[in-house]
């Protein structure tokens, strides 16, 4: 059998696309993009995250679009931010400076600045609240500016801005390895294809864009059972880190000639992971090692479990599927996972027709065969 | 006052101070539109606190513009799709970088904005603080 190229199907696709539209206002109601942009704060930060690109606006347009598919949205703003220059690099952000919103330890109780809970859910009772079915705008205004009102802490002068870091403290203390500043250039995954064995920059920028379930289950799996690691968190902390461009025409780059372009909210991780040593006396004793999550946004399981991938892939304990860069890094971006998935319902008629030839010629074969010994058997 | 200062508060302050300051130099001089507000990408450089180490975190959608005023050359950039508040601001940059007179009388309009972020800044933090935890020891 021939193969036969054909066309057609566009009357189909404009069909198709009218009928996905349909699905989208075929119950009259227009979902406004400030009201994603108001109510959806998690999903905006998750698309952010996954897409590479911080604009909440940009973020709520495209989960509109996406009719709140994650991975559709992440393409969307992928594909935007495809047709945009990239004009300037920031200054090298520290994240001491951030203006911090959450702040907790898992390792220590008192740090110093204190346990700050900031907002999360981890206190709630994750009941079904029926009452929001009946919320209002009015409601709501009037539940914000009464919180406003309320007083804040008067006696406790915490400077949000410049809270001291817990690994400093553990640096200070000896506990584990000081660590001096390393200004080398960053490698950039989106300007170069990955090869393999990746530098500690691409491995972070790969791991921060990853899809969030992706890097949530293999972190998971590094925790249960391929290494079974159990590590502490030293500090979670949520917030905002501002921005600064250096003046494009002035090449000394002094700072106090940056431009300031606003802020970005991220979620950072540092993770401490107990090992045994045997010292030189031949005693075993403990050390600390490190993993590092940072992600756009508020975004907690995805930037602990990118800590923890980090760390694995630093030790990269060739047992471990999690400790594998290629296994890792090549499977968790949103785009590339579920572009390669969902190509598969995309029309393959020439391939799958040579696969039933070859099914066709063997059995041919066979049954040729087959009648072949029957007549030797049976003259 | 020095550029990383300035763009913090006109960014950070209300959007009608910026407007008011550029209105002010729109109407006295030419001001001509080099690059109209258009949007670009700006790569964020981070450092991570294990090893210390730089990578990029990420892209931050920007507008970006530039003008000229006698000669001097104004950029206004902003996060996110601003194209008024980025000419604005490329106007009192090159208003600030052409030494006009009307920027001496700015100072004061600035650091009074700059009170008010701090203000805003301060209620925010103590509100923040109420969610401090205060540990008590279970004594027997």
């Amino acid at each position: 059998m021939g193969y036969v190229a054909v066309k057609g199907g566009t009357l189909a696709i404009e069909e198709s696309i009218k009928r996905l539209k349909y699905e989208r206002l075929k119950k009259g109601v227009v979902l406004d993009c400030q009201r994603i942009e108001a109510g959806m704060r998690c999903l905006i930060d998750q698309v952010m995250s996954e897409s590479s690109l911080y604009d909440e606006i940009l973020a709520a347009l495209a989960i509109k679009q996406a009719e709140g598919s994650p991975e559709e949205a992440v393409f969307l703003m992928r594909a935007y931010r495809s047709t945009l220059p990239r004009k300037h690099y920031s200054r090298t952000i520290e994240s001491e400076a951030m203006l911090v919103e959450r702040r907790i330890s898992a390792s220590f109780k008192d740090i110093p600045g204190g346990q700050i809970l900031g907002s999360a859910n981890d206190y709630t009772h994750r009941l079904i609240d029926f009452n929001l079915n009946e919320e209002t705008d009015q409601e709501a205004s009037s539940w914000v500016r009464e919180y406003a009102e309320e007083s804040g802490v008067d006696n406790d002068k915490t400077d949000l801005a410049n809270l001291p870091k817990v690994l400093d403290y553990l640096r200070e203390e000896g506990l584990i390895p000081a660590c001096e500043n390393d200004d080398s250039e960053p490698d950039d995954v989106t300007k170069a294809s990955l090869q393999f064995p990746t530098s500690r920059s691409e491995r972070l920028q790969i791991l921060t864009r990853g899809q969030t379930g992706a890097v949530t289950s293999l972190g998971y799996v590094a925790l249960r059972s391929y290494g079974a690691l159990h590590p502490t968190v030293g500090e979670l902390r949520i917030g905002n880190l501002s921005i600064y461009v250096d003046n494009p025409f002035n090449e000394r780059n002094e700072d106090e000639d940056t431009y300031y372009i606003g802020e970005i909210k991220v979620t950072e991780v540092e993770t401490l992971f107990p090992e045994d040593v045997q010292k030189l006396n031949g005693q075993k004793e403990i050390e600390f090692s490190l993993g590092y999550g940072i992600c756009y946004g508020q975004n907690e399981t995805k930037a602990i479990a990118i800590s923890i991938l980090d760390h694995c892939l630093e030790t990269g304990n060739a047992e471990y599927p999690t400790h594998n860069e290629e296994f890792v890094l090549m499977h968790i971006d949103s785009v590339e996972a579920t572009g390669f998935i969902s190509h598969l319902k995309l029309p393959h008629y020439v391939t799958f027709q040579s696969k039933l030839d070859s099914v066709r010629k063997s059995r041919n074969g066979r049954e040729c065969k087959n009648m072949k010994n029957n007549e030797e058997l049976n003259p | 006052m020095i550029r990383k200062k300035r763009t913090e508060i006109l960014i950070k302050g209300a959007a009608e101070v910026s407007l008011k300051l550029a209105q002010e130099i729109l109407a006295i001089y030419d001001v001509k539109t080099i690059e109209a507000s258009n949007n670009s990408l700006v790569m964020v450089k981070v450092r991570e606190s294990a090893q210390r180490s730089l990578f990029y975190l990420g892209e931050v959608f920007i507008t970006e513009c530039k003008v000229m005023i006698n000669g001097f050359l104004g950029i206004g950039m902003v996060k996110g799709h601003e194209p008024t508040l980025a000419y604005n601001l490329a106007i009192i940059d090159a208003a600030y970088n052409a030494n006009l007179p009307e920027t001496i009388e700015w100072k004061n309009i600035l650091l009074l904005e700059e009170v008010h972020i701090k203000q805003e800044c301060e209620a925010l933090k103590s509100r923040v603080l109420k969610t401090k935890v205060n540990f008590a020891t279970m004594d027997a």
